[in-house]
């Protein structure tokens, strides 16, 4: 395995397009609904307002799903087909919330089986931080 | 008796799922999922050149949730981490498979943590996707 400072049109150092998205409570009801997760801590402010975090809050797979988006946007091929998500939900998206989802590639590395890109990934709403973590993805087709 | 799984009821090792549980990648489900959380990926509307059109490879967020639901937490439990590999992505009008074990249970200031990993085969036995969930689980009444 060695490291690259670039391969193609891929830099370390390179920021990935970013996305931001407005979560309003009508986008986790239509997440529930879509994804089945209906805990109602996302769809009940009665049952919310009783729970550590005081009124809904979005899924975190939601979140994920704008990750998604944009590891999509950037490399479609090696997101779908072999890219290794790992991340860490850290704070709560509340509905009202912007999500900004941020990426940057940190390393290029050459495997036997092609060449692979880590991107570090955080979401933000506002200055918090609600996600944070990596993926891993191909980037020689 | 509840209706959902006692923490302490689990041991590690533990095969989380059994019976294995089934779901079909309906166009409907997938459209369903792609307009809740406003994916516009061009890649997801064309079909393939075998005429097969590919899900969002995030749609594991809904058939692994989907699987894990047959064995809920109490309500209230979240996301704390989430890991994914997408070996490939799943196609619509297969039907997948998943699998859970239970890796790790801890406690850790006063709530209950469960690391679970996840295994998605479709009908012929393809991986799709494999992953580890780490939930932060609900408060027990």
């Amino acid at each position: 395995m060695s490291e690259l400072k670039s391969y193609q049109h891929y830099n370390v150092g390179d920021h990935l397009d970013e996305i931001t998205q407005v979560v309003e409570q009508t986008m986790i009801d239509a997440y529930a609904d879509a994804s089945g997760d209906v805990n109602p801590l996302h769809i009940d402010p009665e049952f919310a307002k009783t729970t550590f975090f005081g009124r809904t809050i979005a899924h975190g797979l939601l979140t994920l799903a704008f990750v998604s988006r944009v590891l999509s946007a950037w490399n479609w091929q090696g997101w779908a087909y072999g890219g290794e998500l790992n991340v860490s939900f850290l704070g709560p998206v509340y509905p009202g919330d912007s999500v900004r989802v941020s990426g940057e590639i940190d390393e290029i590395v050459e495997r036997d089986d092609g060449v692979y890109a880590r991107c570090q990934l955080a979401c933000f709403c506002g200055e918090r931080v609600v996600v944070k973590g990596f993926v891993i993805c191909k980037i020689s087709h | 008796m509840s209706d959902y799984v006692k923490y302490s009821s689990m041991s590690e090792g533990d095969d989380f799922l059994d019976p294995v549980p089934s779901f079909e990648v309906t166009k409907e489900c997938v459209d369903k999922y792609i307009k809740a959380t406003n994916d516009g990926t061009k890649e997801l509307t064309v079909d393939d050149e075998q005429g097969r059109r590919v899900a969002p490879p995030m749609l594991a967020a809904v058939y692994v949730i989907d699987a894990l639901r047959t064995r809920v937490g109490p309500p209230g439990g979240i996301h704390a981490k989430q890991q994914f590999k997408f070996h490939r992505p799943a196609y619509i009008g297969e039907t997948l498979f998943t699998t859970a074990q239970v890796l790790k249970l801890y406690e850790r200031k006063g709530r209950n943590y469960v690391e679970m990993t996840t295994e998605t085969r479709n009908q012929h036995g393809e991986l799709i996707s494999s992953g580890m969930i780490t939930r932060i689980w609900g408060k027990e009444g």
